[in-house]
């Protein structure tokens, strides 16, 4: 029987039983907790969660996604266009690159999220401050992409490129600015995962308005399947990017099969 | 590399950022407030490192991310090795880890704490679900990615399901898995911080957000070097724990 099926429906039919038995599960734990009261006694059944998922949809959702969503594309264009810059020029001026690469890999390891509260003494609690976070965190992944990119232009090419004649200025239209782009454009995906996440922590602290100061009207008021209804509209919409941004990057790149990379 | 180029010219960077850093707040006449100097940094530091309060909270902080990660670790790569063995678990689950993989651990803050409070608990489950989620997603592609030749001399030789999975599979992966790990460190350790802004009693996280509610800035910047040095002290450590168990290879 199963040998008659093909593989595709096979997944399928996996996939959706794989997650029937996971909402079966979150539903038995929702009623066995109500009755029990133990640590977690606030655990509504999925359709209550949906419910207030709709309920959102139709009301404020709209406002606050479209102002988390403005913080995150301003920051993440801002932090991919200089690291870009800041990159090429590193990655191409040798004695800059040995100056200054060593300065940006001891920074790397406080990450963007160390940042908040210094950003918020800096710029208040308005778009700037998380506007720079979100710049900050994409930035930091995409420079380490650039210099990479910039650095890796086979030697066989750019000697070709010198043997026919090409001036520094060709040589850097033709060559060098594809090759980084090339770089640029997967760490600028690899950086959405990591603005997203960033837009949420500075939105949760500085909570003025978006998503995450929704999230945290509603949890103070203790509306648990509002919670989880903001918790899944901030998955949906990282899900949402990171799909639209794979569909791109295989149009813009189709020799690169590797789309799947973290 | 030469060594002018390895050790010099990484000086000369460090020392002409300070100095940018220093020039920036005399012109400007910063206040203390706004970017105190390198200096006051530095002192704001040592002092700290003086303190029985500072040494309590990176005490928490370390022990909330230890005991996550210990848990995420564990969990994430057994459920990983059955999602990379079992072809039918697979094609089950990989809807359900897929989608709550898109719920970043940061989003769960809000509601980690409604369920337990500013506990320990709530943040070790946050670096919990942090890092079982690197490991699964890691672990099981590459036990899948596991030359099928090491799998078809296993069972030439005579082993069964378990012991092949145990024998071949998790020793071939177990170098992807050693720097998943290690990736997944600074994952859950930046998980703790972000938590501990949001609620706690004790911790890096709440340090740095008290000191930037009084505007003490130089400690704020001392405390995201602490977080930084930590982190990268962490990571260093699994690296050098990987090393050390995986030298056959």
């Amino acid at each position: 029987m199963r040998a008659q099926r093909s593989p595709r429906a096979q997944a399928w039919l996996l996939g959706c039983a794989g997650v029937l038995v996971a909402l079966a599960i979150w539903t038995l734990l929702a009623q066995w907790l109500a009755t029990g009261g133990g640590v977690i006694n606030r655990l509504p059944p999925p359709w209550r969660v949906l419910r207030d998922l709709v309920a959102y949809a139709s009301g404020e959702l709209w406002r606050d996604l479209l102002f988390s969503l403005r913080v995150f594309t301003i920051g993440w264009v801002l932090g991919a266009t200089s690291a870009t810059l800041v990159g090429l020029t590193l990655g191409r001026v040798p004695m800059l690159g040995n100056v200054l690469i060593p300065v940006i890999e001891a920074i790397r390891p406080v990450s963007s999220i160390a940042w908040v509260p210094l950003s918020i003494v800096w710029f208040g609690f308005g778009l700037t401050s998380k506007v720079f976070l979100v710049g900050l965190a994409v930035f930091l992944v995409v420079i380490v992409y650039a210099i990479d990119g910039s650095r890796r232009i086979p030697h066989d090419l750019e000697r070709t490129a010198t043997m026919l004649g090409m001036s520094g200025w060709q040589r850097f239209r033709a060559l060098v600015l594809p090759g980084t782009l090339t770089e640029v454009l997967i760490g600028s995906r690899v950086a959405l995962m990591a603005g997203w996440g960033t837009v949420i922590v500075a939105e949760l602290v500085a909570a003025d308005s978006g998503l995450g100061a929704h999230l945290i009207a509603v949890q103070q008021s203790y509306n648990v399947p509002a919670v989880m209804a903001t918790m899944l509209c901030f998955a949906l919409t990282g899900f949402l990017m990171n799909a639209a941004f794979a569909r791109i990057e295989q149009r813009l790149m189709p020799w690169r099969h590797d789309v799947d990379r973290p | 590399m030469k060594v002018r180029d390895r050790l010099l010219l990484p000086l000369v960077g460090v020392l002409a950022v300070l100095a940018v850093w220093q020039m920036t707040v005399i012109l400007y006449r910063l206040p203390v407030i706004v970017l105190p100097p390198p200096l006051d940094v530095a002192l704001a530091l040592v002092r700290l490192l003086g303190t029985h309060a500072f040494w309590r909270d990176v005490g928490t902080s370390l022990f909330e991310f230890g005991s996550g990660y210990a848990i995420g670790v564990l969990l994430g790569i057994a459920i990983g090795v059955a999602i990379g063995e079992s072809r039918t678990f697979r094609l089950a689950s990989t809807p359900v880890v897929e989608s709550l993989r898109f719920i970043v651990p940061f989003a769960w803050i809000p509601l980690t704490i409604l369920w337990f409070g500013t506990s320990y608990t709530g943040k070790i489950a946050l670096v919990a679900y942090a890092v079982f989620f690197v490991m699964v997603i890691s672990t099981s592609r590459s036990i899948a990615a596991v030359d099928p030749t090491l799998s078809r001399v296993g069972i030439s030789l005579g082993m069964g399901r378990l012991q092949l999975a145990w024998n071949v599979h998790l020793r071939a992966a177990a170098p992807t898995i050693a720097s998943a790990a290690r990736a997944a460190a600074a994952i859950g350790w930046i998980a703790v911080v972000a938590a501990e802004y949001i609620g706690a009693s004790a911790g890096l996280g709440l340090m740095i957000t008290n000191a930037a509610s009084s505007l003490a800035t130089p400690v704020v910047i001392a405390g995201m070097i602490v977080i930084g040095l930590v982190g990268a002290g962490v990571s260093a450590l699994i690296g050098w724990l990987a090393r050390l168990k995986l030298d056959y290879r």
